[in-house]
């Protein structure tokens, strides 16, 4: 393939910890399991059951209201509590806790597994709808949308199992151990959206997984699936460089992938995706990388959503140092944890804890030497040194002609800064100073 | 075991390099040139690093003290000026030279606009610049293999390569010599091969990308293989032009500083076509053999240019929207442009109402002068500018004038040291000029006079004394034929005419004879003699009188 997007950076991916590794389950499902009531992009979600009430595995317990997705129980119990628990995302939500009892009993009202002959769109995005999968790779937007808006007006589905980010390999353990599940889901989305090629994109450290995947291909005779190993570079796994190296597209500033006739699923959303429409089973699990130089097994592990972070520390042997960060979503764009508590959500695909020589130690922030590395290294063409210097300057003017708006805050400029300049977090300053001008007018 | 939450935002890893270890790499990429710095020239070129590196240090200490700043010495940049100040020098520069180039480079160039990241021009560069303003550095080069000790500086001077391409001829040494670095320089641009080493260094530590010295050096091939001269080939030629001179010290270590190259992608390959241009512009058309430190200082003030027009494309938008909205909007902005009449009612303005009588036609004097008062003083000011300038270059007319008489009056009248105008008129006299000597005795006339030779008119000054003999005969414009007309023309012929007076005829007593062939033109000066005889003769100091010419 000839297309690649400009810019971006090479950090030390450092998945040997955990790459071979399979998924396992927990050996012990937690005591309590929390379930936040946030986690869709647009919005809390609508509780449907009340302290006292008895749950089993799969049972919806919240609904789409105005706003949110549909959550399930992820064990059998009791619920014990919705109150504000600590989220990932950092501060208090509104969660159902659940008291587990360790019986694993499964939902009545199970969903049927549907025909892959007959399955519409409609059909399809009511399913999912009903299964509360969200963007599992970060974005957390609801996947339905995205399916009933793309019907018909796409020509390209990318699984974007690319997982730039250093350290995590949850998806690429999911890509390797169901890699079947993925082609098949990903050629029914293919028939069902009117797609001309389904491109599974990886990167080139993980071709084990492109082996077995071509593997699985000839033996299902993929027809429009192909899979793609690009050369590891991040952010490879952001929606519009992922579209850019597939397609040689760009999304217009402002726009959608559907501007451009393209449509991405995270890889765990399509496996998810595979579960609620083939077997049934709503939203419940998911594959979360335990890694990290101070973590003293680190593994893969596939959790019931709602575990408590430090539970999945514990099952791992806990630390065996001490952990300067503790972060989930990777150490690129991931967030720094405030509480081990915080339970694993629908877009954890990580818990990463890394000890303070794992990470250059904090040294204070220089003057900038005007070395362009920050320039040529943005997959978004922006340029944040003079984000940086109009924004020291206070010219509003300047920084308007700059396209702030196109940040995807990847973190680019930041890493490769040799001065240590924290250039993201300037150009959302940036960002948040210039929107407010423009509503002050 | 406990979790430590801090708070740094993302991302939380960093690339491990930072300003310090950039100028470390800096530092190592330039070692093997300094190695073959002292293999060719001796400890001398150590000596002088060492006094260049450390000045460079003492004086940006030495100014963040008096300033009291934070010492940034540390950052390790001030070392690296230093280094190259000191490459970029001849090994038999005194050792006053790198101190000098230090103070100007460190404090003028870099610490007063700010210190690191806020200068425009690259400090070592304007270091160098200045010191090679001195006559004898930049003629003097060293040559190599000639060793010197740190205390003595007994060059043995050699040309530079480059000036034999200055010349369009191509350089004694053969291409591997010139790889390797044996040939005049100064110390750090002589070894194409040492320089390259540091360039893979340099670019595998990622410390600087390809685009500059790539765009540099590839401007300069190209335009050397288009403009090699005949009988030369053209790739012997670029091979010289990119090896022979400071090219590559510049490309790779000058033009890549980042501070004085462009910030954005297209700017830096702007920044580098634009040098390589600039520099084989100069070494072709200007007096100097090399041109790159100029050419690299003048692209540094263009640099505010070249990244504003190398601000990458917007992403999502493709290059011809880009282009066409850049357009459009130029548009709209060369037709916001409208011509307003100047309006002329401060003259025609009607006096104002209610008040004392004068009072507006004063408030009008007031405006007048406030409006027409800065354009008077600029007026004035220019006006003195190009007087002064003008009188200034106008006394060079003069002394050349005078020089011109000199050499006429050392002619026409030899015992005569000083020429002076005179105020007198006479016929057929262009201009008479009165001869004195030292102590101030008159002792002639020098008389202009043109008379009609073969080819033309033949203006001579003829010297007459205050007894009426001829001093001398100089002619000053002719139009005789070379070697036929001009055979009268010479020195031993106009001697004929000395000590003569009276009226001198062409044969018989008190006769010069003519020249066999140029018959005519000796007698245009036998009659230009006369005639200048003639009106000393007649010469009436005291009252204007016009005389007749004899013939």
């Amino acid at each position: 393939m000839t297309h690649s997007f400009f810019g971006g950076v090479y950090p030390a991916t450092r998945k040997g910890n955990t790459r071979r590794k399979p998924l396992t389950r927990l050996p012990q499902t937690p005591k309590e399991i929390v379930i936040p009531l946030i986690m869709c992009a647009d919005g809390p979600s609508t509780p449907m059951v009340r302290p006292g009430d008895a749950v089993t595995v799969g049972q919806p317990i919240a609904r789409r209201g105005k706003t949110g997705a549909a959550a399930h129980a992820s064990v059998s119990g009791r619920v014990a509590a919705i109150e504000d628990r600590p989220h990932p995302w950092g501060g208090l939500s509104s969660a159902i806790v659940i008291h587990n009892d360790d019986r694993n009993e499964l939902y009545q009202g199970r969903m049927v597994p549907l025909d892959p002959k007959q399955l519409t769109v409609e059909l399809m995005a009511q399913r999912v709808e009903a299964a509360g999968i969200v963007g599992m790779g970060g974005g957390v937007f609801p996947a339905w949308e995205k399916l009933i808006r793309s019907a018909g007006q796409v020509d390209t589905l990318i699984v974007n199992a690319a997982e730039c980010e250093p350290y995590v390999t949850a998806d690429y353990r999911l890509l390797l151990e169901r890699g079947e599940q993925i082609i098949r889901v990903s050629q029914v989305l293919a028939r069902c959206l009117g797609c001309e090629h389904v491109v599974l994109v990886t990167e080139g450290d993980k071709l084990s997984a492109v082996e077995a995947v071509e593997r699985r291909l000839r033996r299902l005779h993929g027809g429009r699936v192909q899979i793609m190993a690009v050369r590891t570079r991040y952010p490879l796994g952001a929606e519009k460089q992922i579209i850019q190296t597939v397609t040689g597209r760009e999304v217009p500033p402002g726009g959608s992938p559907l501007d451009v006739k393209c449509i991405v699923f995270n890889i765990a959303t399509v496996y998810a995706m595979h579960d609620a429409l083939f077997q049934g089973r709503p939203l419940t699990h998911r594959a979360v990388t335990v890694t990290g130089g101070a973590v003293t097994r680190p593994r893969n592990l596939w959790v019931p959503i709602g575990t408590p972070l430090r539970h999945l520390l514990e099952a791992c042997g806990g630390l065996r140092e001490d952990a300067d960060r503790t972060l989930t979503g990777g150490p690129m764009m991931g967030v720094a944890l405030q509480s081990l508590d915080a339970p694993v959500t629908k877009d954890t695909n990580s818990l990463v804890c890394l000890t303070d020589w794992e990470h250059k130690p904090d040294t204070p922030i220089g003057v900038c030497i005007r070395c362009g590395k920050c320039v040529a290294s943005c997959p978004m063409h922006l340029a944040p040194t003079f984000i940086r210097r109009s924004l020291e300057e206070g010219d509003l003017k300047r920084l308007a002609q700059y396209h702030l708006e196109d940040c995807n805050s990847c973190g680019c400029c930041s890493f490769i800064c040799p001065a240590q300049i924290p250039l993201v977090e300037l150009v959302a300053q940036a960002r948040s100073l210039v929107r407010r001008e423009e509503a002050g007018k | 075991m406990s979790v430590v939450v801090k708070k740094r935002l993302s991302p939380q890893l960093r690339q491990p390099s930072t300003t310090r270890a950039m100028m470390v790499d800096m530092l190592v990429s330039l070692t093997p040139a300094l190695g073959m710095a002292v293999f060719f020239f001796g400890a001398r070129a150590l000596t002088l690093t060492a006094v260049s590196v450390l000045s460079c240090m003492f004086f940006e200490a030495l100014y963040r003290l008096l300033t009291r700043q934070t010492i940034t010495v540390g950052d390790l940049s001030a070392c690296v000026t230093g280094l190259l100040l000191a490459l970029s020098l001849p090994a038999s520069a005194p050792y006053w030279v790198p101190v000098m180039g230090a103070a100007f480079a460190i404090i003028v160039v870099k610490q007063f606009y700010g210190g690191l990241g806020k200068n425009f021009m690259n400090p070592a560069l304007a270091g160098r610049m200045l010191a090679g303003t001195l006559p004898v550095l930049m003629t003097t080069w060293t040559l190599p293999l000639h060793r010197m000790s740190p205390t003595a500086a007994d060059a043995v001077s050699a040309a530079t390569p480059m000036s034999y391409l200055h010349e369009g001829a191509l350089p004694p040494q053969t291409l591997d010599l010139l790889f390797l670095g044996q040939r005049g320089g100064c110390m750090g641009e002589v070894s194409s091969f040492m320089l390259l080493l540091g360039l893979g260094y340099l670019l595998l530590r990622r410390v600087i990308s390809f685009r500059v010295p790539g765009a540099y050096l590839g401007t300069v091939a190209a335009v050397a293989l288009f403009t090699a001269p005949k009988g030369v080939s053209p790739l012997v030629w670029a091979a010289c032009q990119l090896m022979g001179g400071g090219l590559l010290l510049g490309a790779v270590f000058f033009a890549t500083d980042p501070v004085t190259s462009p910030v954005t992608p297209r700017g830096q390959i702007m920044f580098g076509v634009g040098c390589g241009l600039l520099t084989m512009l100069l070494r072709s058309s200007s007096s100097y053999p090399e041109g790159v430190g100029w050419a690299i200082l003048t692209m540094n003030c263009m640099v505010w240019l070249l990244d504003r027009m190398g601000l990458p494309r917007r992403f999502g938008v493709s290059n011809f929207t880009t282009t066409r909205a850049a357009l459009s909007q130029i548009r709209a902005s060369l037709s916001e442009i409208k011509f307003v009449p100047p309006k002329w009612e401060l003259l025609h303005r009607a006096f104002g109402q209610g008040k004392a009588p004068g009072e507006a036609y004063l408030d009008q004097l007031r405006t007048l002068v406030k409006t027409l008062g800065p354009l008077a003083a600029v007026l004035l000011v220019t006006c003195g500018i190009i007087f002064t300038v003008h009188r200034y270059t106008d006394l060079d007319t003069a002394r050349a004038e005078v020089r011109d008489q000199q050499a006429v009056l050392a002619q026409a009248m030899p015992q005569a040291t000083v020429g002076a105008e005179t105020p007198y008129h006479a016929a057929g006299a262009l201009s008479i000029m009165a001869g004195y000597d030292q102590e101030g005795q008159l002792l002639g006339y020098c008389v202009a006079v043109q008379s009609q030779g073969f080819g033309g008119p033949v203006t001579m000054t003829v010297g007459v004394d205050l007894n009426g003999a001829v001093t001398g005969v100089a002619v000053t414009s002719h139009s005789e034929t070379d070697r036929v007309g001009t055979a009268a023309l010479t020195p031993e012929v106009l001697l004929r005419y000395v000590g003569r007076s009276g009226t001198i005829r062409t044969s018989g007593s008190n006769s010069v004879d003519t020249v066999s062939g140029a018959t005519a033109t000796s007698k245009a000066i036998t009659a230009g003699v006369n005639r200048a005889l003639n009106i000393v003769a007649n010469l009436d100091t005291e009252e204007k009188v016009n005389y007749e010419d004899s013939q």
